[in-house]
């Protein structure tokens, strides 16, 4: 049997996409863990779902949602502890090949939905030095450990990265009874949300450190302290400004990085800022049949809209058509997506996600087709870490120049 | 009682920056972008309130830990307390989720709630 | 012997009166104090001549604290009392060939590794090259158990079913001018059997996409690449399958000796009565040499930085790539100035870079150190990028000031045989070494006639790679066990099966790192961030160790120490 789609990855992204495929055409998903749901099941704080369902869900709340959906509907077939080895481009589908430990299978699909997630940088590739032993861990494997297994990696510990899973376990972690000592972040604003910030160091009068980074690991077996630095405009290290604190873990928030090696395989098209594919406005990259979402595509603040660009691919299943594309050029921004609109299957409104290149204040987004202004929209303040989502009525046809440009109120560039 | 207060609202993830000012019996807000962050920033002003997540343990080897969070928002002065009360609590069959796992917790009239559904996950031999 | 007059005038010479040179154990011997740790080296090297058996360097930095061994927590009697045939001190790729040579006779083998697994020091933290040898002093006891293992390599590979791959080392010349020394060259790996081939910048571009250097260089086919943390794994399993005993956490701190021979070794876990002692120590074989009554070299530490890249970064490269440098083609260096060295797991590494340090066991890095090395290798392949790093590590050279290996039968100590002062090219140099050494522990075991071990086995099966076999057998493996079914790390495609299978292997450990090295769990891209868990959990199952005990390393590594929540589950 031939599916129509074949999902990537059970987190949220796939089975949103998988849920919002046609009922009379055939899903599959693969899942490489044992169950679905993603890095949701370790997120057992809340705040998921304010926007999709108007609720504080926690992370497994959230992901049980889509779990009861997939398995009530017909249409879809669940393969967990299921791997993915290959991929092979046919003429008119796919071939997917898998390990599980039913053996070697192979499944064939039309479309390819890519939801592989994203993983996190590591102490290593942001220049962290000295030692490697127990205690030195990425915040995610802190998350699972504490979350999941019900094991502690430490009790005195200092965060490294401000983004919010680290101010997320800065928080979890003081509450399972250990002493977190700080957050140390390179850059001059914190990477996380703002409302973090607040109920996961304030709230319990955890120290935010910015401009400071842990320069070494010290201790061979276990962690027995970090060497935290000032750093210049550059991030680098400002010698003479160490200072060593002793503690028995260092947990790394430093970024998460979108896993696309199965795209890049396949010849995909890739954006070096948002490191992820190149899609158009149903997520589709430049491989025909081929999609990306959710972290995948690019990281996303919020599960939320993590659904939503996952179901408006998996909408686009089976509608099969002619397609012309044009780029979205821009200025101003780190990124946006999609990078590319296919003008020839418009809908009344094209979503866009975008976030700033750099710190702002009052700004503006202009959009323009053929240098005229077809769009505008004003934010008191604009931060990197935190994305933004804007929906466009315009009419676009081949050879048209889309341009965004964001720029602050001042006239200056952003 | 603080007379000013400035904080993040933590209602929604834009995370306004609100201004608190008491003026006599009023509380004047000002910073958020919806009525939401009005209501936030006087209970943090008179009785700040947050939810509570966090995990208790299970019988089930197959899911040491399960997820938890307070049905509504408790006192924050409570959270540390409840924290503590989670890492005592043993579940002992698989819950539903939404299924209450301790009534009343901690005296603070919210009864703590179990996240996710148990019965999917206990009984399962395939596991990594 | 020593002109012990001369090397005095040289240390004066050099400003270094205070420094007493005396005779001691047929080599030289220094005493004194030294302002720094430079000086300290500078006088070892002025020491050296050719009529002495080393120079045994004992001159101390002002204020410097005595040097302390790292040794395991563990303490216990264990072991007390045991009395093999012959004691292997060090559990690297030296000792553990040695171990395994020594089982193909009929005696009884214990080796015992400080650490808590074999291949943790030197043996783990190289580039895992297969050494041609065309840089190596001639007539040097380097280049001798070079070529000699570099040519065992290709059936040991098949014996242990350990992946080897003679891919070549392409050198590279650093200036036109170079390559007038092509028949020099030439003729010096004749001498050892090694070939060479002259290379064009034309003919340097089938093997290095796009060179950093465009004069050309020259091809030594004979060299290769393999994962030396495997090889001594797999030399270990095999001599434990033929009967040795392999003792980790178990760390000499004292040897006695009645001045002919030694007659006790004790550990923190017991103290051993053996026939005969090796000492294949590594960092610390001259305190070894000197525990045992036989020192006439000494350890002078020297730290290697290397840099390992993404899979994604090896197409720059089909060989190793080194840059021509003319001191060591000389035989004068001693380092060969590291370069691009693809590995045997189809990642790239950079380094590695060599500095003198006191520290013989400090396997953090620098950033300084990281920085040197990608800068001097990415000249060689400037394709390269930061962002392709996906770890780093340091490791310590056992390098002696007469930069040589020490393989002897000792001549003081009757039953004492050393493997010292062994550093690159180590790995490729360690089969050979073992024979040799071997077979003298053996005929001080047995006195005459050597006895062998008839039910010597040399084979042992790898642990099954799912993610390297065909369909079909890949098929029939799960079906036969469904965890070779199951991907546990994602990045390097390691099921649990194999997991599995290297906790029930001889001489296993049940750490996260000990699996790390035998199936490559954790060794990807994200460093373990997915999988750590996951393996933990395996360890904690297969081994019965609870989950909050499971190590990454040695005693005292407990990932997570603490279970979230009280009772008994």
């Amino acid at each position: 049997m031939r599916y129509a789609a074949i999902v990537i990855g059970g987190g949220p992204a796939g089975m949103a996409a998988a849920c919002a495929v046609k009922e009379s055409e055939k899903v599959l998903i693969i899942e490489r863990e044992a169950r679905l749901g993603g890095i949701l099941k370790q997120c057992v704080h809340d705040g998921f779902g304010v926007i999709r369902f108007g609720e504080k869900l926690s992370g497994p709340e959230y992901a049980d949602r889509f779990i009861e959906e997939v398995y009530a509907r017909k249409n879809i077939d669940v393969k967990v502890l299921t791997f993915v080895t290959s991929i092979e481009k046919e003429n008119g589908y796919y071939r997917v090949s898998t390990t599980s430990g039913a053996g070697i299978e192979t499944h064939e699909g039309e479309n390819l939905i890519l939801a592989n997630g994203c993983r996190e940088r590591t102490a290593r590739q942001v220049n962290i030095h000295g030692t490697r032993p127990a205690g030195l861990m990425t915040a995610g494997t802190a998350q699972n450990l504490v979350n999941l297994l019900g094991v502690n990696p430490a009790k005195r510990c200092v965060i490294l990265g401000s983004g919010d899973i680290g101010l997320i376990m800065a928080r979890r972690l003081t509450l399972e009874g250990s002493q977190v000592l700080g957050v140390y972040e390179a850059k001059s604003s914190p990477s996380g949300l703002q409302r973090n910030l607040q109920q996961c160091l304030y709230d319990f009068g955890i120290p935010l450190h910015l401009k400071k980074t842990v320069t070494l690991v010290h201790g061979r077996d276990r962690v027995e302290g970090v060497t935290v630095a000032d750093v210049d405009d550059g991030m680098l290290p400002i010698a003479g400004t160490e200072e060593y604190i002793p503690c028995d873990a260092l947990i790394v928030s430093v970024g998460l990085i979108p896993e696309n090696e199965l795209a890049e395989k396949l010849g995909v098209a890739m954006d070096a800022k948002t490191k992820g594919p190149i899609v158009d406005q149903y997520m589709m990259t430049t491989l025909d049949g081929v999609y990306s979402v959710g972290n995948a595509l690019h990281v996303h603040d919020l599960v939320d809209y993590v659904s939503e660009v996952s179901e408006t691919a998996g909408k686009d299943v089976g509608r099969r058509k002619e397609r012309a594309t044009i780029e979205v050029l821009s200025r101003g921004l780190g990124y946006i997506v999609p990078q590319r609109i296919d003008v020839k299957n418009l809908e009344e409104k094209t979503t866009y996600y975008f976030r700033t290149a750099r710190e702002t204040g009052k700004a503006k987004l202009t959009v323009t087709v053929n240098g005229v202004e077809i769009y505008s929209k004003k934010y008191s303040a604009l931060r990197p870490p935190e994305a933004e989502r804007v929906s466009i009525k315009h009419l676009l046809k081949a050879g048209d120049e889309l341009k965004f440009v964001l720029e602050e109120d001042d006239g200056g560039k952003a | 009682m603080a007379e000013r207060l400035e904080t993040i609202c933590i209602v929604c993830p834009n995370g306004c920056r609100l201004t608190a000012v008491r003026k006599g019996n009023v509380i004047e807000v000002s910073g958020n972008k919806c009525p939401r962050g009005i209501t936030y920033a006087e209970a943090e002003m008179t009785a700040p309130k947050r939810s509570f997540t966090g995990t208790v343990a299970s019988v089930f080897k197959e899911m040491p830990v399960v997820p938890v969070r307070t049905a509504g928002e408790v006192d924050k002065a409570k959270i540390l307390e409840i924290a503590a009360r989670t890492r005592e609590i043993l579940l002992t069959r698989a819950y539903a989720a939404g299924e209450v796992a301790e009534e009343n917790v901690c005296g603070t009239g919210v009864a703590l709630i179990v996240t996710t559904d148990m019965r999917k996950v206990t009984g399962r031999t395939e596991e990594l | 012997m020593a002109d012990i007059g001369k090397i005095k005038k040289k240390l004066r010479k050099a400003g270094y009166a205070g420094i007493e040179v005396s005779e001691y154990n047929g080599g030289v011997r220094l005493t004194g104090e030294a302002e720094k740790y430079e000086d300290v080296l500078e006088c070892g090297s002025l020491a050296v001549t050719k009529n002495s058996r080393g120079v045994i360097n004992d001159v101390k930095v002002k204020g410097s604290k005595p040097l302390k061994i790292r040794v395991s927590e563990i303490e216990d009697d264990k072991y007390d009392g045991k009395s093999p045939d012959v004691l292997v001190i060090g559990g690297g790729i030296v000792g553990a060939a040695i171990a395994r040579e020594l089982t193909k006779y009929a005696l009884s083998v214990v080796l015992v590794e400080k650490e808590y697994d074999i291949a943790t020091g030197q043996s783990a933290r190289n580039d895992g090259m297969i050494h041609a040898g065309i840089d190596l002093k001639p007539a040097s006891n380097k280049v001798k158990y070079n070529c000699r293992g570099n040519a065992m390599y290709p059936r040991l590979s098949k014996e242990l079913d350990v992946p080897i791959e003679m891919c070549g080392q392409c050198v590279l010349y650093t200036a036109r001018w170079q390559k007038i020394l092509f028949p020099l060259i030439k003729l010096r790996g004749a001498k050892n059997g090694i070939p060479v081939e002259k290379l064009n910048a034309e003919g340097v571009k089938k093997y290095i996409r796009d060179p950093g250097i465009k004069y050309g260089g020259f091809m030594c086919p004979s060299a290769g690449i393999l994962s030396p943390y495997l090889m001594t794994v797999a030399l270990a399993e095999n001599a434990a399958k033929n009967g040795a005993e392999i003792y980790t956490d178990t760390a000499v701190t004292g040897i006695v000796n009645d001045g002919e021979k030694i007659t006790a070794v004790r550990t923190n876990r017991g103290t051993f009565y053996p026939k005969a002692v090796v000492n294949a120590a590594g960092v610390y074989s001259d305190v070894i040499a000197e525990w045992a009554g036989d020192r006439h070299f000494t350890i002078h530490p020297r730290r290697g930085v290397e840099a390992v890249l993404d899979k994604k970064a090896r197409k720059a490269t089909s060989t190793v790539i080194g840059k021509f440098v003319i001191k060591s083609s000389t035989g004068k260096g001693h380092t060969k100035g590291g370069g691009v060295i693809v590995t045997i797991d189809g990642n790239l590494i950079l380094g590695p870079s060599a500095s003198e340090t006191e520290e013989r066991e400090n396997e953090a890095t620098t950033a300084k150190e990281f920085d040197e090395v990608f800068l001097k290798q990415q000249k060689l392949a400037p394709e390269l990028k930061r962002s392709d790093v996906i770890t780093y590590f340091a490791g310590t050279r056992a390098a002696t000031y007469e930069e040589e290996f020490v393989v002897e039968k000792s001549p003081v100590i009757k039953n004492f045989v050393q493997a010292a002062g062994i550093q690159s090219p180590g790995v490729t140099a360690a089969p050979a070494i073992a024979e040799d050494v071997a077979k003298w522990a053996a005929e001080i075991v047995f006195g005459g006639g050597l006895k062998m071990n008839e039910n010597f086995d040399p084979i042992r099966k790898g642990i099954p790679r799912p993610a390297e076999m065909e369909p079909e057998a890949r098929k029939k493996l799960i079906e036969e066990n469904p965890d070779y079914g199951v991907v546990v790390c994602r990045c390097e495609e390691v099921t649990k099966g194999e997991i599995k299978e290297a906790l029930r292997r001889p001489a296993a450990v049940a750490a996260v790192d000990a699996v790390k090295r035998r199936v490559r769990a954790g060794m990807g891209r994200c460093q373990g961030g997915f999988c750590t868990p996951l393996v933990m959990k395996i360890i904690s199952e297969e081994c019965g160790i609870p989950l909050n005990e499971v190590r990454k390393k040695g005693t005292g590594s407990e990932i997570a120490p603490r279970r979230t929540k009280g009772g008994e589950r």
